[in-house]
């Protein structure tokens, strides 16, 4: 038993007769104890912590956010008992040194007693108390420096004539002036052009292309596509971009690189980054979409990924408590140190202990981001297949037009009798009557009975129009059709595949275009049950959602053409799930597509999903309040059986069905018609071949042609908020899954004033403030380092009281202004900060700078920089011209020496195909190990500034590691080409190349002397040269 | 990745009993019911329904699943009378060495957290393994050598690579991975002979010196170039130690490194390896089982598991025993403390006994040990109920285990700590108490 037990039984004897009661015991012993052991947490004077107060009566009864604290004359059931005993790993009070058992047996005794307690205090007037005491809290912590508004203050007068033109090069000089130091003189022009190639583009500059001026060469750098690619991959370490989701399987992020391209997009396109930050917050909610016209796509979809970034467990909230709340703290993390520098993740458990954010902002934002439906959406931009659907609209019917000539012409009975004869296997189903003609009366009441118990049983279920449901994707927006419309066949000789039944079918035109039916959540559909007719192949089928889990793994794949009921039970809702919903969808645009490796049955390990046809129907929705689905009402026989039968059964037989065909034939289709006209094309008794030269057979060429042009779609796992149910989010109390609290309402922080913004669109508004103390401030920081290494704060992720303060305020402030005036245009901002003075400095550090300020606050060098992980990789592709600048597209896998299939590892090419390092698959489980070896951030955390470190390891990278002697092999391949150089001339390019100037003499002389013991002119030779050069320490820095 | 030590280390705050650990880690959760804790009464209500009353969150449990008695008979081994099944015949015969913990929860029945909470103290992971703490803590006694070696074979567990990572540490404490077959360390392996690598560091020491002498940050630099100088060295020291040919023919039976199994002579040269890693001043070997048969992880028989259970022991079995016994002949059992331990148990039912059934996950009370280094030997901690169902006595948690290895260690759980995030961060974050039952 536990240990709370043990101590609540054992400390009960010595009281049994006890000496003191009631009031008495209250006042002598439990009040002086309540004051001297728990008031300092939990009285209005001091602190309400958990927000429980002890010193009133009521403050106990009401108790804190687990309910109330005491149970009058049930100590065992009591939370302060518990609490006090430490015998719950979550709830030790005190927290850190359990009370004396004698103390802990004075409560509990008191409590047995019934807790008397004849303290009075207006319950109301607590509560308001409890909100003073943050409040008054809360208020001295917005007392600093990222909270209050930013200055307007002048560039300070400087006298120095080269450093009085750019207010930023005034504000650095300021300071230096006032720290008695002096910048360092302007860097030579070939070490500039190589920092401004790697800090633009992340590229090495090219060899003979000298630029007339500084400016001109800066402005190529901002037009090079290079600088995009450069910027989304500083962008992505703070959104920490991966592809792959981690944990047990790895399972694809579908669609991130699709985010990742529409970074180097926007960053190439100078996209504002107000508008960036809209459509990563909130793309999904814009009411206008922005289209990229050359790629194609609605860019603002795209943007949401920035939630679904990090890592993803799998599973059901409803089977496992934690798993979705684990990712939410991962959202909420990734939210507030990217946009706001800020640590609100801190304040899952408590309120935060330094900072202006309480426990109920860190709820209010999971509940605004648990709200939206976090699915996959169509990025294509709207209307990209319009023309083909109507055309392929128009062609559709002009097929049914050409076929019901050719079907007008009456089945005989007499055929049809002779055709029953020899074709036995097909009289079942439909075809039965023609098995048995004598005995159509019979079968006609037995047709009366089943059909009338059916149409009994069917009262039970209530047909639901989907108008609150969710369609996306032009397969079902397109997809809904009249019973009967047929079904083109793709290729072969057949004209139509089969009719399709009233409803949504994906595939109406083509099973290349996407379709998903979102269900709102399950508790908000009418009835216990809500069924489906349903049918689907190529990987269609439904997704079961637990509360946005992100990863839920209930993935259903249909294999059936004819449509199938299948039944859903309202889930209990536990574990803090709010809402469960049900999606049903094409592979594209189901969020768990593919799922891990063995889910969805004859999908290989390593097909990612791509360009897949994939289809769904939806043929009946009811909702019912017992189980089971709805019967068969047998329509299809009621021409048959309806009718007085007469003494000729095959003629009655046959004009059941040539009634069915005429109907089709002229656009009357019935109940029933599509299964009997089914039978008749399966079984061949009605025309279906294409039949070549004729105006048919152009038709479903034409038809096939248009089918064919219809792209993939494209789809990312972005947000849907359309049709939800706003969700309120329980506070964990302690931060305590199995402990949830009240519920609290979407919000912003509090301290921003955020607390009335109430969905995520609103929230990305009100950051973009032109006074909002952070968004701006927090941004421009981050370009800084990125232009500078460190920034004017150097901890880019944190502007709160743990972090750095800015070591020039004011420039910070005037940099943020003047970025907000200049349409937050990140290009403008980057040139400005590349032509200052500040950034053209050298290395060189006088003495009086090493001694006051060696870590360069100040800014009186540029300091030297080792390449980061993704520079060192291109660097060699392109110095051994192996490299291959296409832009875009999906991830390359990294090399591996070992494969698991089974979380799809495979290994890809050794050198990537010659792509740059942000096109390599980034896998949570297994990045590029290349790449972790200098310095790849965690893939799961927003990374504000990388590590660099120097260790072993790294050198013996350069030396042995496969990739890099492929390089050195291939650029002395490309070396040995240049057959009519001499050794002088090759050495003199390799410089240029790679260190982007040519050699001194004695340089010379040292490569030449090697050169000659490597070999001299030889393959061997030149390749180890070639090698030595990647193995510099001047290859992997820059000054 | 071969990762050095950068750091000599913090000072003990105790004195230390153990310096080094070998960690058999058991990927996917060997089942304590079959091994380690004995439960006649699955036996007797073998096929029989669990109930309500007997489900909890943390195992893969429903009311109609039914009672598995365990294939394998348990017998008390040794003078301590340890219980031992026959499925470990040759852990069996070192009992008297073995300190179990019966007790052992963990938080979910889930591989990839309780990976990650074994080995960083934190079901998110996202902080350093315990391999790396230990190397942060004390330092290598070799610098040619990393302070935290993982023998592996190429195997990513549930959870990744995270598990054997330094995260907030320097990167020097993150685990060099030695692998079974083929190259055993990434990049070990000189691309060039010795005479042309040479002549490379030669210019490159010429070369280097003069760009960092023009360097703003000639330190960072300097550190660079002598890096390159220790990997020279390394290249013939790592690979020096995997080297196990030259070890006698009675150790190498003894370990089972000729075995006609593919993956026993994996296991058995890893295992062969700790021994020579330690000896040679890694402070924290970790030894992972191979897989063999595609699944989750190693240990992971939701099915089959009867054989492959016993798959898994014929591949570590010897090899484990080999460990302890060597060790204990070269008189270093006494500081080096063998940890064997899966991030979980697994469960007492199944949903239907069969010739080819299974269990599945279970962290409510399983068994790890641990031997050397100070700990009790012939002991059992802590029990589970009749069932191996649920804790019943002295549960532990993974950071009761960290605080008494670090203990073992001479570190105070509490003292060692990183800063970061704003916070001095620990293995064991706010919880874990050295267990001094366990410990001689």
């Amino acid at each position: 038993m536990n240990l709370f037990k043990a101590i609540t039984s054992a400390i009960f004897l010595p009281f049994a007769g006890g000496e003191v009661h009631g009031e008495e015991l209250f006042s002598s012993k439990i009040e002086p104890l309540l004051k001297q052991r728990c008031f300092e947490c939990h009285s209005h004077e001091k602190k309400i912590k958990g927000g429980l107060a002890l010193d009133s009566k009521s403050g106990w009864e009401k108790g804190g956010e687990s309910g109330p604290a005491i149970i009058p004359g049930k100590p065992e059931a009591s939370l302060l008992i518990k609490a006090l005993s430490h015998a719950e790993k979550d709830l030790k009070m005190p927290p850190k040194k359990m009370l004396p058992s004698a103390e802990i047996a004075l409560f509990t005794e008191w409590i047995r007693q019934g807790a008397p307690d004849p303290r009075v205090m207006e319950v109301q007037a607590a509560e308001l108390v409890v909100d003073d005491a943050w409040e008054v809290e809360f208020q001295k912590r917005l007392d600093w420096w990222s909270l209050k508004p930013m200055r307007r203050a002048e560039p300070p007068k400087v006298k120095d004539a080269a450093w009085s033109g750019e207010p930023v090069d005034r504000f650095v000089k300021a300071a230096l002036d006032a720290a008695k130091l002096t910048p360092a003189p302007p860097v030579e022009m070939e070490v500039l052009y190589r920092r401004l190639s790697f800090v633009l583009t992340g590229l090495p500059p090219v060899a003979h292309a000298r630029p007339s001026s500084c400016e001109e060469f800066v402005d190529a750098l901002l037009r090079s596509p290079h600088f995009g690619e450069r910027f989304a991959r500083h962008w992505m370490d703070v959104v920490r971009y991966t592809d792959t989701y981690g944990y047990e399987w790895d399972n694809p992020a579908k669609g991130a690189y699709e985010y990742r391209d529409y970074l180097i997009r926007a960053f190439n396109d100078d996209v504002g980054f107000d508008q960036l930050l809209r459509e990563q917050l909130a793309g999904d909610l814009l009411p206008r979409p922005r289209i990229n016209t050359v790629a194609q796509t609605n860019e603002n979809l795209i943007g949401p990924m920035f939630y679904h970034m990090g890592e993803h467990r799998h599973g059901s909230s409803l089977m496992f408590n934690g798993i979705h709340q684990e990712m939410v703290n991962n959202k909420i993390d990734a939210f507030s140190k990217a946009f706001l520098a800020t640590t609100v993740a801190c304040a899952r458990c408590h309120d935060h202990k330094l900072e202006a954010v309480s426990q109920r902002d860190y709820y209010a934002l999971a509940a605004m981001f648990t709200t939206p439906r976090w699915t996959t959406r169509v990025i294509d931009a709207p209307a990209k297949n319009d023309a083909a659907i109507t055309r392929l609209e128009k062609l559709r019917s002009a097929i049914r037009d050409e076929m019901s000539r050719r079907w007008a012409k009456p089945l005989e009975a007499s055929a049809l009798k002779e055709w029953a004869a020899s074709h036995g296997a097909a009289l079942k189903g439909i075809g039965a009557p023609l098995a048995t003609p004598d005995q159509l009366s019979q079968l006609a009441t037995e047709w009366r009975k089943n059909r009338e118990a059916a149409k009994k049983a069917n009262t039970a279920f209530k047909s639901l129009a989907p108008d609150h449901w969710v369609f996306e994707g032009d397969g079902f927006v397109h997809g809904r059709v009249e019973n009967g419309t047929p079904l083109i066949a793709l290729d072969g000789e057949k004209v139509i595949d089969r009719l399709l039944p009233q409803g949504w079918h994906s595939n109406a035109l083509s099973s290349k275009l996407p379709g998903s039916l979102r269900m709102p959540p399950e508790h908000v559909v009418p009835g216990k049950f809500v069924s489906l007719n349903l049918a689907g192949g190529e990987f269609g089928g439904q997704l079961v959602v637990d509360d946005h889990a992100f990863q839920n793994e209930t993935i259903t794949i249909y294999t059936n053409t004819e449509p199938a009921w299948k039944s859903f039970a309202d889930a209990q809702l536990k574990n803090g799930v709010q809402q469960v919903t049900i999606e049903f969808c094409t592979s594209s645009l189901n969020p768990n597509f593919p799922p891990r490796t063995g889910l969805a049955k004859g999908l290989k390990n390593d097909d990612f999903g791509f360009d897949k046809r994939s289809w769904l129907s939806i043929t009946g929705i009811v909702s019912h309040d017992v189980g089971g689905t709805p019967e068969n009402e047998l329509d299809a026989f009621a021409g048959l059986y309806e009718a007085n039968v007469g003494s000729a059964p095959w003629e009655h037989i046959a004009s059941w069905f040539n009634a069915a065909v005429h109907r089709w034939c002229s656009n009357k289709v019935r109940a029933g018609d599509r299964q009997v006209l089914d039978w008749l094309l399966a079984n061949g008794l009605l025309p279906n071949k294409t039949e070549p030269g004729t105006k048919l057979a152009e038709l479903v060429t034409e038809y096939r042609r248009v089918e064919a042009g219809i792209a993939f779609p494209r789809t990312v796992i972005s947000m849907d908020e359309r049709e939800v149910l706003h969700a309120k989010y329980p506070l964990n109390v302690r931060g305590n899954v199995d402990a949830p609290g009240t519920l609290v309402e979407p919000a912003s922080l509090k301290m921003l004033h955020g607390d009335r913004v109430a969905d995520r669109l609103a929230l990305a508004e009100s950051l973009l403030h032109p006074e909002h103390p952070l968004t701006a401030r927090v941004y421009v920081n981050r370009v800084w380092q990125w232009i500078f290494g460190t920034g004017l704060v150097a901890t880019p992720d944190d502007f709160g009281r743990l972090g750095d303060k800015p070591s020039h305020s004011e420039l910070l402030d005037w940099l943020a202004r003047e970025f907000i005036r200049e349409g937050w245009s990140t290009k403008k901002l980057v040139r400005r900060l590349v032509l200052s003075q500040t950034f053209r400095q050298s290395g060189l550090v006088t003495d009086a700078a090493r001694e006051r300020d060696p870590g360069n606050r100040l800014l009186h060098h540029y300091p030297t920089r080792r390449l980061e992980a993704e520079e060192i990789r291109d660097s060699l592709l392109v110095v051994s011209g192996r490299f291959d600048p296409q832009l875009f597209g999906r991830p390359i896998l990294p090399y591996r020496t070992a494969e698991d299939d089974k979380k799809r590892l495979f290994s890809g090419p050794l050198d990537g195909d010659g792509r740059r390092s942000i096109y390599l698959q980034m896998s949570i489980m297994d990045p590029p190990r290349f790449l972790v070896g200098f310095n790849l951030p965690d893939l799961k955390l927003p990374t504000g500034r990388r590590d660099v470190t120097n260790v072993p390891s790294q050198a013996l990278i350069m030396l042995n590691d496969p990739f890099v002697n492929a390089m050195s092999k291939h650029w002395a391949d490309k070396l040995l080409k240049r057959t009519s150089a001499t050794t002088e001339d090759q050495i003199g390019w390799m410089f240029e190349r790679v260190f982007s100037r040519l050699p001194r003499e004695d340089e010379m002389r040292r490569w030449l002397a090697a050169s000659q013991d490597f070999g001299g002119d030889t393959p061997d030779a030149w390749e180890r040269l070639a090698h030595a050069f990647f193995n510099t320490k001047e290859f992997i820095y820059y000054r | 990745m071969l990762a050095l030590r950068a750091m000599a280390g913090v000072p003990l705050h105790n004195r230390a009993k153990a310096k080094n650990i070998i960690f058999c880690f058991m990927d996917g959760g060997p089942s304590h019911v079959d091994t380690f804790d004995p439960k006649p009464m699955l036996k007797q209500h073998e096929g029989k329904p669990i109930g309500e009353s007997a489900v909890t969150k943390r195992s893969q449990s429903n009311a109609n699943r039914v009672w598995f008695g365990s294939p394998w008979e348990f017998k008390q081994r040794g003078q301590s009378g340890l219980w031992v099944s026959d499925l470990f015949p040759h852990i069996a015969q070192v009992a008297d060495r073995l300190c179990v913990v019966r007790s052992m929860v963990g938080e979910l029945p889930l591989h990839g957290q309780q990976n990650l909470l074994l080995h960083t103290g934190r079901i998110l992971g996202q902080a350093p393994s315990l391999g790396a703490w230990v190397s942060y803590g004390l330092g290598t006694e070799n610098h040619n050598l990393p302070g935290y070696v993982v023998l592996n074979n190429d195997w990513v567990p549930n959870g990744g690579l995270e598990n054997f990572g330094s995260s907030f540490l320097p990167a020097s404490h993150q685990a060099t991975m030695v692998r079974a077959k083929g190259v055993p360390v990434d990049n070990i392996v000189p691309h060039d002979t010795a005479a042309v690598q040479r002549r490379k560091l030669a210019l490159l020491a010429e070369q280097d010196a003069e760009f960092a002498s023009r360097s703003s940050d000639a330190q960072a630099i300097e550190g660079a170039i002598a890096n390159c100088e220790t990997a020279f060295l390394m290249q013939s020291a790592v690979p020096a130690i995997a080297d196990i040919a030259n070890e006698p023919a009675h150790i190498r039976q003894l370990y089972g490194v000729d075995s006609s199994d593919e993956h026993q002579r994996f296991y058995a040269t890893q295992a062969l390896r700790a021994r020579r890693l330690i000896e040679a001043g890694v402070r924290f070997v970790e030894i992972t089982c191979p897989s063999f048969d595609g699944n989750n992880s190693p240990w992971d028989q939701h099915g089959q598991i009867r054989q492959n259970h016993a798959k898994n022991s014929r591949i570590t079995d010897q090899s484990v025993a080999a460990l302890i016994i060597d060790l204990e002949q070269r008189g270093l059992l006494d500081e080096t403390i063998v940890l064997w331990a899966g991030e979980m148990g697994r469960t007492p039912h199944t949903p239907k006994v069969t010739g080819t059934c299974g269990r599945d996950h279970h962290v409510n009370g399983y068994s790890i040990l641990m031997a050397g280094g100070g700990f009790k030997g012939g002991m059992a901690f802590g029990e589970t109920d009749d069932f191996g169902n649920a804790v019943a006595s002295d549960p532990l948690n993974i950071h009761d285990i960290h605080a008494t290895l670090l203990h073992q260690m001479g570190i105070d759980h509490e003292k060692l700590i990183f800063r970061h995030g704003g916070r001095d961060q620990r293995l064991t974050d706010v919880h874990g108490n050295v267990v001094q039952a366990l410990l001689a």
